[in-house]
């Protein structure tokens, strides 16, 4: 087993004095891992994900990115909004090269790396293209791009594809995987699709609502690198309804 | 056809509103000190144009200088504003009651203050033109989407880095907004200031009062067009740097090209 990458115990996070967002989460997540977070709205998984940025602050318990406190491991961090949140007044490059200028990284080793990430998830065709003349999935595929530009440890993904249609999203669940394969990040991944969960992950964390709590922790058992014939496999659809089984318990709509 | 409606359908409105402006005039009698014709105006201007132009010039130098000032001075006071909202809570009622100053007041004091000619012409165009470009683009500056402020605390951006790479470009299209507003109000200042700074400076908003005193109506026509025109100045000068900072980017200038 790798050693553990994050590491989170007893964990509570509390808005102000509002009411309680997530009690007593427990998880310990390897290098290497891809971990879905799944659940009914409410259940604080985008919130779980945030404490993780260091983003908003832990309430009480321990929460651990490689060794550090979240603060001090932003670093190595890198986080996929739910929107692409590009910057419309930069081209696609500009976009990518963001956060390398930011850390003041010269121009030559900015247009090198932004290259090579611009590569890795196809959009070597459109360097000098504004957000606005991209398709959906393309400005997340930018913004994935963008994320992979420091080269991160922890890859925190808060329903990146949610907003887009099934087809697409099916193409940039393989894409994704082909990247984890060539860059062997640890990802974090937050949505709504059970498909999407079990195609991707390592392990699947079904979060319960009310106070957002972990119901259950369920592993995938299908090897990688998986294809369009895993997700169409009758294993595959055998796992994905006994996960879909699970989240219906925790779901206060569906009892 | 749509295309050269465009040019037709203001052309002909104009054509119409000089008929009723010359009929109204015969049909009723009225006299030319009252009303002048529109061929009156023109005569007036050609005959006078010499002293319009240079009339023109005077204003326009006080107010693009002024108007410069208060884009300048508006668009940092404003950055300063939303870097702290301290700073924000402090001056922002000040700033209002400077705008809600009816300027007309203050100039002769003002004039007496600066002394007459182009610094109290200069300093009348700010203090009017200044309100619209700070609340624009203070407005552009803390309206920045969650999210993005959220990006760029995971790329550790100082709050400079966030300032010039996120906010200042973000707030561009308010600030120009605010141009917009400064630019078709600037010669209001120009030629308020040219009233009370008088024959020292001779501008437009003097030789009205000269025309004014000597009841020579069609040029005081001829003049407040030539205002006009020098309004248009400061509208074209904004479109151009508008379309130059929005081209590429923003929806009010590029319509699904793709």
């Amino acid at each position: 087993m790798n050693p553990s990458l994050v590491t989170i115990s007893g964990l509570r996070k509390r808005y102000g004095r509002g009411a309680v967002v997530l009690e007593d989460i427990t998880l310990d997540v390897a290098k290497g891992e891809f971990v879905s977070l799944i659940g009914p709205s409410g259940c604080g998984k985008s919130t779980l994900l945030k404490l993780i940025a260091s983003l908003s602050p832990v309430t009480s318990g321990t929460l651990l990115v490689d060794g550090m406190s979240p603060a001090k491991a932003r670093k190595e961090t890198s986080f996929v909004f739910q929107e692409a949140t590009l910057l419309p007044w930069r081209t696609v490059d500009d976009n990518i090269e963001l956060p390398l200028q930011v850390l003041g990284m010269d121009r030559a080793q900015r247009r090198q790396i932004c290259a090579q990430v611009r590569n890795l998830v196809g959009l070597d065709h459109v360097p000098g293209l504004y957000p606005r003349q991209l398709s959906g999935g393309m400005k997340m595929r930018v913004s994935i791009a963008r994320a992979l530009s420091v080269a991160p440890k922890i890859l925190l993904l808060d329903e990146p594809f949610g907003a887009l249609d099934e087809m697409t999203r099916d193409r940039l669940n393989e894409e994704l995987l082909g990247i984890r394969e060539k860059r062997g990040f640890t990802a974090f991944f937050v949505t709504h699709s059970v498909i999407e969960a079990c195609f991707l992950s390592t392990r699947i964390v079904i979060l319960a609502p009310n106070p957002g709590r972990i119901h259950r922790v369920m592993a995938v058992p299908f090897p990688y690198p998986r294809t369009v014939e895993t997700r169409e496999s009758p294993e595959f659809q055998r796992f994905t309804t006994e996960v879909s089984r699970a989240l219906r318990a925790v779901n206060p709509e569906g009892r | 056809m749509r295309k050269y409606l465009r040019w037709y359908l203001p052309i002909f409105t104009g054509v119409l509103i000089l008929l009723a402006w010359v009929g109204i005039k015969e049909a009723f009698g009225i006299r030319n000190f009252v009303l002048p014709g529109p061929m009156k105006i023109v005569h007036a201007a050609v005959k006078e144009h010499h002293n319009l132009v240079r009339a023109a010039l005077v204003t326009m130098e006080g107010a693009s200088l002024g108007f410069v000032m208060a884009a300048v001075v508006g668009f940092l006071l404003s950055v300063v504003m939303a870097l702290s909202a301290g700073f924000r809570m402090s001056l922002y009622p000040y700033i209002l009651i400077l705008q809600m100053m009816p300027v007309v007041i203050f100039a002769p004091v003002l004039v007496i203050m600066l002394g007459p000619g182009l610094p109290a012409i200069t300093f009348i165009t700010f203090l009017i033109c200044f309100f619209p470009i700070v609340a624009n683009t203070t407005q552009g500056l803390i309206s920045v989407d969650k999210n993005m402020v959220d990006l760029f605390r995971m790329i550790n951006a100082n709050r400079f880095q966030e300032v010039v790479l996120l906010r200042v470009p973000h707030a561009m299209p308010y600030f120009l907004t605010g141009l917009r507003i400064a630019g078709s109000i600037a010669m209001i200042g120009g030629t308020t200031g040219d009233l009370f700074a008088s024959s020292s400076a001779g501008g437009l908003g003097y030789i009205v009062l000269v025309y004014n005193g000597e009841l020579k109506i069609p040029e005081l026509w001829a003049a407040g067009f030539t205002a006009c025109l020098c309004g248009f100045v400061f509208i074209t000068v904004v479109l151009v740097l508008n379309w130059l900072i929005l081209r590429h980017w923003h929806d009010s200038i590029v319509k699904a090209d793709l």
